[in-house]
């Protein structure tokens, strides 16, 4: 059974949609659908001079201007605008109620129908404009991997190398940028993996990883462990051991946990 | 004006970190790669350093990243100085609404885009990518950020290769960088 289909069986009443994010789409339409006001409605799509503000899910409660799709939850019922589209939820630590994870969790946007109809984005986008809730994310990834000898944080382009870097300088390790084929200039070593239809290639710079490194892996998110499972191969082949993999987001329906192998898997927030 | 004219200790560091990759991606270039530079954390430490303490209380709200690279270096600036990281994307990758630019390359042209309501009309940017050569994106970059009303402050890059020019086309803004590349 495909992802979608999995997914279908949770849908509920027309308006409410569930999906998740399956992976990193090779093509796109230019100018996707994308979250609007309701005011904006009436504006023209080409670019002007001043843009409408863009909120996220707290100032949008406030307002009650933001349209979001509501997600429904697996008991079936739909939450208000109040609770916002992504549940928080602390994974590996035992400290479920770190109070900085709420704040995180309602500072990424949710856009219905990116890459394509029945998908609900999880964009980062707007985390990287609240200071704080960026600020927050960093904090509790460093205070996770600091003084645990990981030499080295591999960062999965694109997004990985927002949230990696960060990381990488706090514990003073070395960052690896994984990448889409063709883009690292020097001699590389390839990793295949699946997509919904068809396959994708990740590499990375031979040297730059040494046998017996201790890495952690960085996402944004985790969809169906794909992308992940695929790095987690690559720094195998190179004799390094990788200790963790950690994302801002997990998507569980798509149980990409189960296919990182013995790699255990750190997440701020998950979105059911 | 580049750091590496003002001599401060750690550019020699930087410099010696970065490795060039003859004839890619094509035969002719010596493509400037960064990601050897990334391999030592106590020089990739310098480079953000270098970059903070120059843009640090200079009140710059919005880091601007162009993808890929300057997503390596703007966020870590962006945290340090207390600014927003706004991504500039290839078309088709933002999943929201978003403005366009275009920009002209060797041959045809490409494209690049920033969600809507990201910055605003008071915003003061910096606009960061790893390296500027002939200015295109850097200016496509300042475009975009100036059609939403913000201000761009600078513009700077780990490396630059003053030979291309790229200085001169980024519509009268400044430009830093800690290396240049003959």
């Amino acid at each position: 059974m495909s992802s979608l289909q999995q997914l279908a069986k949770f849908r509920a009443p027309s308006q409410l949609r569930m999906g998740g994010q399956l992976g990193r789409c090779p093509s796109c339409s230019f100018s996707p659908p994308g979250a609007v006001r309701a005011s904006d409605l009436g504006r023209s799509t080409t670019e002007k001079a001043i843009s409408p503000k863009l909120t996220c899910s707290a100032a949008a409660e406030k307002s009650g201007s933001f349209a979001f799709t509501r997600v429904v939850d697996t008991e079936g019922a739909a939450r208000g605008p109040g609770t916002g589209p992504v549940r928080a939820q602390q994974m590996a630590t035992g400290d479920a109620s770190d109070p900085r994870i709420a704040g995180i969790a309602k500072s990424i946007r949710v856009i219905p129908d990116f890459p394509k109809p029945g998908i609900l984005f999880q964009d980062i986008t707007t985390l990287l404009l609240h200071t704080k809730a960026f600020r927050d994310t960093i904090d509790l990834f460093v205070e996770r991997y600091q003084g645990k000898g990981i030499s080295v944080v591999a960062g999965v382009e694109a997004r990985g190398f927002i949230f990696g870097p960060p990381i990488a300088l706090a514990i003073g390790a070395k960052f690896v940028p994984m990448r889409k084929p063709n883009k690292l200039p020097g001699p590389v070593i390839a990793e295949e993996y699946s997509l919904e239809y068809g396959t994708d290639k990740m590499e990375m710079h031979e040297g730059a990883v040494e046998a017996g490194e201790k890495v952690l892996v960085i996402d944004d998110l985790i969809a169906t462990g794909g992308t992940l499972g695929a790095a987690i191969r690559l720094l195998g082949r190179v004799g390094a051991h990788v200790v963790e993999c950690a994302c801002v987001i997990e998507l569980p329906e798509l149980k990409g946990r189960d296919r990182l192998g013995d790699t255990p898997l750190f997440v701020l927030v998950s979105s059911a | 004006m580049s750091a590496y004219k003002d001599k401060d200790p750690r550019i020699h560091g930087i410099k010696a970190r970065i490795r060039v990759v003859p004839d890619f991606p094509k035969p002719g270039i010596m493509f400037q790669d960064i990601t050897t530079l990334l391999l030592d954390p106590s020089a990739f430490k310098d480079t953000i350093d270098l970059f903070v303490e120059r843009y640090k209380g200079r009140n710059i709200s919005v880091v601007a990243g162009v993808e890929a690279r300057g997503f390596i270096f703007g966020p870590p600036i962006a945290l340090a100085i207390g600014a927003k990281f706004v991504p500039l994307r290839k078309p088709g990758k933002l999943p929201g609404q978003v403005i366009s630019e275009k920009y002209v390359l060797e041959y045809g042209s490409d494209c690049l885009q920033m969600h809507v309501g990201a910055v605003e009309p008071d915003d003061r940017a910096l606009v960061v990518d790893d390296l500027v050569a002939t200015g295109g994106t850097l200016c496509a970059a300042i475009n975009l950020l100036e059609r939403v009303g913000a201000q761009v402050v600078e513009c700077t890059c780990v490396i630059e290769l003053p030979d291309l020019k790229g200085r001169e086309r980024l519509n009268g803004k400044p430009l830093y960088v800690l290396v240049e590349s003959h």
